[in-house]
């Protein structure tokens, strides 16, 4: 009863979907708009359970007095300040998501927005020692992963085009620069000559560079988003798609009951 | 006035963030934890307002007959979820956990074939020649683009194919997915990078314009 009833709930409610993708009409037609409605009904009181986790948390820490407890009544009261504050100018407005409410005026704008907004902007300090890691290019696919990235960032800014020139250059010529030197240290005329020849593509890429990328820098950074990223990006998708239905499949056959648990 | 002292409160709380590049504090500490705590509230009361309240609440109020009674079902569903509250019948919020999946799971068929699947394929099924109006002229850069983007996109998928080793030729078309692969991380990289220095880029004009009246 306890294991059979959820097997047959889930069952249901995942093969009826699938029927009514199948036939789009009474009783089947306005099914996934139902169920969908449920889904975020249900999944609407599941939030309480997370806030109640939250909380018992901090409270806890705070009861025991463990390190940081104080930060704990921030959060505690920081979460019923604005609760209250929600829920008060929504009784007095209709909604506290209107123009007119203290809670949009003050609270969002005040609070949570810049809280929200520096959070995020922090990564961008973070963001640059990882890419430092990431992108010391020394393999093909880390060379790969630096170009497009640096094509795509300097395609995006007003200046980019003027300053991609300069950066582009001197990573050329350095690369031109340690193919000469190591050219000395090789011992076969081939690789001597392989060693020259790069250096000599890297200089007439400069030259190539210093003509093209001024004018056709942002053209590059979309060609760069719209063609071989979306590429990318489409075959992940098709396989994060097949990934899905066969997981699913398995859930609604019962195959897969971890959830259970 | 008011918005004077809304605007200190929001560079403070700003500056206390921004203090955490320096090393961990109390100031960076205070402000996390006020910002795990309104944020919870934010979404509680945003879930409340968008969704809740207008498909049950609402919904009971404006429906009649069988569009209203119907409502019970996830009033129903919603409040098994609560029972995880009291330990004795805590196994019935699995009923409505087993409905949560079954329509993730549902919906995970039918929206990865209408969404993902379907429209992913229909988009790759590009013409490798593309023909310019008269018919026998090839416009060659539209024909080099559909090649690199079906290309690119049947040799991801080979990427991601690991029921046989990546040798001989599934290991040549592997390579070919990584290195497409790798362009797309990148540009991604690149397109993260711009949107989190143009946040950085606001909160300093914050800083700098609204609160210090500088620039």
């Amino acid at each position: 009863m306890r294991r059979e009833v959820p097997l047959f709930i889930t069952f249901i409610s995942g093969v009826l979907l699938v029927i009514a993708l199948f036939i789009p009409h009474k009783p089947f037609g306005n099914l996934e708009q139902r169920f969908n409605d449920w889904y975020i009904i249900v999944s609407g009181f599941t939030m309480i359970l997370g806030i109640d986790s939250l909380l018992l948390h901090h409270w806890n820490r705070f009861k025991r007095k463990r390190e940081g407890w104080i930060y704990s009544i921030a959060l505690i009261l920081a979460f019923f300040i604005t609760l209250i504050w929600g829920f008060y100018s929504g009784i007095k407005v209709g909604s506290p998501f209107k123009p007119n409410s203290s809670f949009l005026k003050y609270f969002y704008t005040f609070v949570f927005v810049p809280l929200q907004a520096t959070m995020f902007s922090l990564l961008a300090f973070f963001i640059a020692s990882a890419a430092y890691r990431a992108f010391r290019a020394r393999t093909f696919d880390a060379t790969l992963l630096l170009t497009a990235a640096a094509f795509v960032m300097l395609g995006r800014v007003p200046e980019g085009n003027r300053a991609s020139v300069y950066l582009f250059g001197i990573a050329l010529l350095i690369a031109a620069v340690i193919l000469l030197l190591e050219a000395k240290e090789r011992v076969s005329t081939f690789e001597k000559l392989i060693h020259y020849l790069g250096a000599i593509v890297a200089i007439v890429l400069i030259y190539i560079l210093y003509r093209v990328l001024p004018s056709y820098l942002p053209q590059i950074a979309d060609w760069i988003m719209n063609i071989p990223q979306l590429a990318a990006k489409r075959g992940i998708f098709i396989g994060i798609a097949l990934g899905g239905i066969a997981m699913s499949l398995r859930i609604i056959l019962g195959i897969e009951r971890t959830y259970l648990k | 006035m008011a918005n004077v002292i809304w605007t200190w409160i929001a560079a403070g709380l700003t500056l206390a963030i921004f203090s955490f590049l320096y090393k961990d504090n109390p100031f960076y500490k205070l402000a996390e934890h006020i910002y795990v705590g309104s944020s919870a509230a934010f979404w509680f009361i945003y879930l409340w307002y968008f969704d809740v309240k207008p498909k049950l609440v609402d919904a009971w109020v404006q429906n009649t007959g069988f569009e209203k009674y119907i409502l019970i079902v996830p009033a129903i569903l919603a409040v098994l979820m609560l029972t995880r509250f009291i330990p004795t019948i805590s196994w019935l919020s699995r009923w409505a956990i087993a409905f949560t999946v079954g329509m993730g799971a549902g919906l995970g068929i039918t929206g990865a074939l209408q969404g993902f699947l379907v429209p992913q394929l229909q988009a790759t099924l590009l013409p490798i020649w593309v023909h310019v109006s008269d018919k026998f002229t090839v416009n060659l850069g539209y024909s080099l683009n559909n090649f690199i983007l079906v290309i690119g996109t049947i040799a991801t998928i080979f990427y991601f194919y690991f029921s046989k080793e990546h040798r001989g030729g599934l290991g040549y078309a592997s390579k070919v997915g990584i290195t497409f692969i790798m362009i797309a991380f990148g540009a991604s990289f690149g397109y993260t990078v711009m949107a989190r220095i143009s946040l950085l880029i606001g909160r300093l004009f914050f800083l700098l314009h609204d609160w210090l009246h500088l620039v």
